[in-house]
């Protein structure tokens, strides 16, 4: 049934590849249909424009970056990488700045409630988003922060929040206690042990919630159109979107604009993606 | 008594600051902790729930002020005799409904494949992952590209294939466009789905898998009888996290079809966002997002009841 099965009854060589080849190929299958896509557009942002208009162009007969650098000539492009790098930054440390102890306190201590806290948190999922973003809208407007960077970033901050707490439970609840009480004794108090011995034991799943609500907040779309409008404050993806409406179909520009977006999520993933499945699995396992 | 309690009662202190102390050490620190988190997040839930209520009873359109005022149920009647509406109700139907049954099967059958122990298998889970981590408006131009009628990959190689004798315009085709992004939908959140499954199945003890090849089960009836009971609690919470998703994010739709063409991938969600983004009609687009969370709610709770995770 699936591979893990495979090899406990000893079965010839012979029955061995018969019953793991299937598998091994629906897996590549499986690997193409998810990976391909990103390496067409890759080859597209490479390929000169006139050769795009040609017809499907699967490997260019030459390379070129004019895509990039015209892209980035935009003038405005260069502003609305700044301005997503701001809110993406700005979301993950007002999370970080509170998720952590609430997820600590959940992790550790079991209080009647417990489980309703958990839920609320969980069910702030359920809301249509324009539940929450015509409130947003009203809120930032009345603030003055409306197409502000920081108002972007406290609207996001409601929906990374939740996930944040969460994703860190996952990880505290993996920290030994003993080592804790150990450092109890030894006269540490309880912020004492979150901050010196809790939180350095669990930097890998810090890290890797911080990714995980900065590539959210990096790739969030629908809010930061209708919350900002200006170069000032307007977001990557936005600018993005709004390249199709000016230009007929400038293929290869949104191509490498694409691949521009992609690149740092890749990045960062490269540097926790198995934290961050860890993550994602447990808040999957006690969701 | 646990260990650490036992420990609070060890480290017991003197005096009132030292007993003070005490107190945040043993008692008050887990509600301390949780304090700015919860107000944050109840005001992030509570806020926008009744001001959400609120506007659905009001006349709010910021470009006609006004007219503005409280009209009672008027937006839920009007929602009522609203052609554009039912319309919409149908396709997030088919929407939710048709995505969450392909996302299970093929969410199933990957998850199977990922939870091998073969060399390299971390490597092929996070590679599998990698979709569902690109921005909304990366996947949805960079399908619209591979999907165009003239310069597109997908009707190059249908053609060369033998698939397709005529190059197809699938998103501009009323009887292909809903279903051509459901397809763009899929490849983009079913890692997520997947990965999901995978937790649940990884939680199956060896013990039981091995007594089963014991007994002499098939592959069939150990998937049957044993993968599908154990796994079913994360499929159902799996499937309820899917079904808000699919309902609540129209991202997809908003930029591959704008709802059309006509209206015939025009879901409830992308009505309530083109009504707010481009009439600014507040409103009726609060109304609209209001009978979507009573219908998620519902939903949730019956859903949840009926497959007898939760008693």
């Amino acid at each position: 049934m699936t591979a893990a099965t495979v090899g406990r009854p000893r079965r010839s060589t012979a029955g061995r590849v018969r019953h793991v080849l299937p598998l091994a190929l629906l897996t590549g299958v499986v690997l193409a249909i998810a990976i391909l896509p990103l390496v067409w557009i890759l080859l597209t942002s490479l390929t000169p424009e006139a050769e795009i208009i040609d017809g499907p162009a699967y490997v260019p007969t030459q390379l070129t970056v004019d895509n990039y650098t015209t892209v980035w000539r935009r003038g405005d492009f260069p502003d609305l990488m700044l301005n997503s790098l701001i809110v993406s930054g700005l979301t993950v440390a007002i999370s970080l700045a509170v998720a952590p102890l609430a997820a600590y306190s959940l992790s550790r201590h079991r209080y009647r409630g417990r489980t309703l806290v958990l839920l609320l948190f969980l069910s702030i999922r359920m809301f249509p988003f324009l539940l929450m973003l015509i409130p947003a809208y009203i809120i930032l407007r009345d603030l003055g922060l409306l197409d502000n960077r920081f108002g972007l970033a406290l609207a996001y901050t409601t929906f990374a929040l939740p996930a944040a707490v969460w994703f860190m439970k996952t990880f505290f609840d993996a920290v030994p206690t003993e080592i804790e009480d150990a450092a109890r004794i030894d006269g540490c108090s309880r912020l004492g042990v979150f901050w010196r011995v809790v939180l350095p034991l669990s930097r890998p799943g810090l890290m890797a919630t911080a990714v995980f609500l900065g590539i959210g907040a990096w790739s969030e779309y629908l809010f930061a159109l209708m919350l900002t409008t200006s170069r000032g404050s307007r977001t990557w993806p936005v600018g993005v979107s709004l390249l199709v409406g000016e230009f007929q179909l400038p293929y290869g520009q949104l191509a490498a604009t694409g691949v521009i977006t992609v690149v740092p999520i890749l990045i960062a993933y490269a540097f926790v993606g198995r934290n961050m499945v860890r993550g994602l699995m447990g808040g999957a396992m006690k969701g | 008594m646990t260990a650490s309690e036992a420990l609070d009662a060890s480290l017991a202190p003197t005096g009132v600051r030292g007993r003070a102390m005490a107190f945040f050490e043993t008692r008050a620190w887990p509600y301390l902790f949780l304090v700015p988190a919860l107000v944050l997040v109840g005001a992030a839930i509570l806020y926008p729930l009744t001001s959400g209520l609120l506007l659905s009873l009001h006349n709010a359109e910021l470009l006609k002020p006004a007219r503005n005022g409280f009209i009672g149920l008027e937006n839920y009647q009007e929602l009522l005799g609203d052609q554009v509406a039912w319309n919409a109700l149908v396709n997030t139907i088919v929407w939710v409904g048709g995505g969450v049954l392909i996302q299970v099967t093929v969410g199933i059958g990957i998850a199977l494949l990922l939870d091998g122990r073969y060399r390299g298998v971390g490597s092929v889970r996070v590679l599998v992952l990698l979709p569902w981590f690109l921005p909304s408006v990366v996947v949805a131009h960079m399908w619209a590209m591979m999907l165009d009628a003239r310069f597109g990959v997908i009707n190059d190689i249908l053609a060369r294939v033998g698939l397709l004798g005529t190059d197809r315009a699938w998103l501009a085709e009323p009887s292909t466009a809903l279903l051509t992004v459901m397809v763009v939908e899929l490849w983009w959140s079913v890692p997520f789905f997947a990965l999901f499954l995978l937790a649940g199945l990884q939680g199956i003890p060896d013990d039981l898998v091995d007594a089963t090849r014991v007994d002499g089960a098939s592959s069939a009836q150990r998937f049957r009888y044993l993968t599908i009971p154990f796994i079913q609690p994360v499929i159902v919470v799996a499937t309820v996290l899917q079904v808000i998703r699919l309902t609540n994010s129209p991202d997809l739709l908003n930029i591959l079809t704008g709802g059309g063409p006509g209206r015939v991938s025009m879901t409830l969600s992308l009505y309530a966002y083109r009504t707010a983004y481009q009439k600014f009609d507040f409103g009726y687009a609060s109304a609209i997002s209001v009978v979507l969370l009573v219908g998620l709610s519902v939903f949730a709770v019956v859903y949840i009841r009926r497959s007898g995770v939760v008693q």
